[in-house]
C-alpha cells in the first residue's frame, strides 16, 4: 500500500488563551496554552528563571486528522500563527515573503518557547500537514498560503507580523 | 449569490477592491481566532471586529466576504490587506441581528 494522500479536517478544537510570560532575570519569554476560564497570572520561580506573567490573548487550538488514513497529527506544539509582514531579507521568513507573488500570504506557526533555547519549535509533521491543510482549502479560490515554523525568524519578538488572537473581549469593562 | 449581487440586495457599498465570488455559507462571530477553526470557504463572516488579525483569519478560512456591523470601519492597512486577498470588506450600520435577518430573507439559512 502506498503513502496516503492525506486529506486533512480540523479536529479536537480548543478554546483557551494563549499565555506570555518573561523572566525577570534574564529576559526569556515563553508562552503556553491555558484552557482554564481565566488565564492564571502567578509569578513563579522554575530552575534560574522567575516567571512573571506579561499578557494573555483569547485563542483557539486544533488539531488535524485524515479523512482517508484516520491519522491525526497533534498540533499542540503550535500556539498560533502569525501573518508575517517581514521585510528584513535577510531572515529566511522575510526572504520568503518576498519572493510571495501577490496572492500568497506567508504564516509563521508559533512555538511555546520563541526563543528556542533547546532548538526544538514546531514539528516538521506539523508544518506539513498545516500546508497541506491549508493549500488544499484554499487552491479551489485562487488564494495560496505557506506556514513556516517560527525558528526561521531571526526574532520573533522584533518580527513584523499579525498574529491571530483576540485581545480583550473578556475583559472586565 | 455572487458578493456583489448580496452586497446590491442587502444595501452595502463595498470598502475596497474584491474578488466576486460565490457566498454558500454565513459564519457570525466576534472572536477572530474562531475563524481558522470554524467559518468555511466561500463564507460571508458577519464581526465587529475591525482589526488585521481578522483578515489574517478570514483569508485562511478562504472567506469571500467580511461585513462589519455597527458602522464600524476598518482602518487604510486592514483594507490593503484585504485588497491582497480579495476577500470583499463592506461596513453595515446596524447590528449583526439586523444583518442576519436580511440574510435569511435571501434564503440562506
Amino acid at each position: 500500500m502506498g503513502p496516503c494522500n492525506h486529506e486533512w479536517s480540523i479536529c479536537n478544537v480548543r478554546h483557551g488563551y494563549f499565555v506570555e510570560e518573561g523572566c525577570f532575570e534574564c529576559g526569556a519569554r515563553l508562552s503556553f496554552f491555558s484552557a482554564e476560564p481565566v488565564p492564571p497570572i502567578d509569578k513563579y520561580r522554575e530552575g534560574r528563571h522567575y516567571w512573571a506573567y506579561l499578557g494573555s490573548f483569547q485563542t483557539v487550538k486544533f488539531d488535524l486528522k485524515c479523512r482517508a488514513c484516520a491519522g491525526i497529527v497533534d498540533l499542540n506544539d503550535v500556539n498560533g500563527l502569525m501573518l508575517s509582514e517581514c521585510t528584513d531579507r535577510d531572515c529566511q521568513v522575510g526572504a520568503l515573503v518576498h519572493q510571495q507573488g501577490p496572492d500568497s500570504l506567508v504564516y509563521v506557526a508559533l512555538c511555546p518557547n520563541t526563543s528556542h533555547p533547546t532548538g526544538k519549535c514546531v514539528s516538521s509533521e506539523g508544518i506539513e500537514a498545516l500546508n497541506q491543510y491549508f493549500r488544499a482549502k484554499l487552491a479551489p479560490v485562487g488564494r495560496k498560503v505557506t506556514i513556516v515554523p517560527c525558528k526561521l525568524c531571526n526574532s520573533i519578538d522584533k518580527c513584523r507580523g499579525t498574529s491571530i488572537v483576540d485581545v480583550g473581549l473578556t475583559d472586565i469593562q | 449569490m455572487k458578493v456583489s449581487e448580496l452586497a446590491q440586495k442587502t444595501g452595502l457599498a463595498a470598502i475596497n477592491e474584491y474578488k466576486d465570488r460565490e457566498i454558500e455559507r454565513v459564519y457570525i462571530s466576534d472572536m477572530v481566532s474562531d475563524l481558522i477553526a470554524s467559518a468555511r470557504t466561500n463564507s460571508v463572516v458577519v464581526t465587529l471586529q475591525t482589526h488585521k488579525s481578522l483578515i489574517a483569519a478570514a483569508n485562511l478560512a478562504g472567506a469571500a466576504m467580511i461585513v462589519i456591523v455597527n458602522g464600524r470601519k476598518p482602518s487604510e492597512d486592514v483594507v490593503a490587506l484585504a485588497n491582497r486577498t480579495g476577500i470583499g470588506l463592506f461596513s453595515y450600520d446596524l447590528d449583526s441581528w439586523a444583518f442576519a435577518k436580511k440574510l435569511v430573507n435571501l434564503g440562506f439559512e
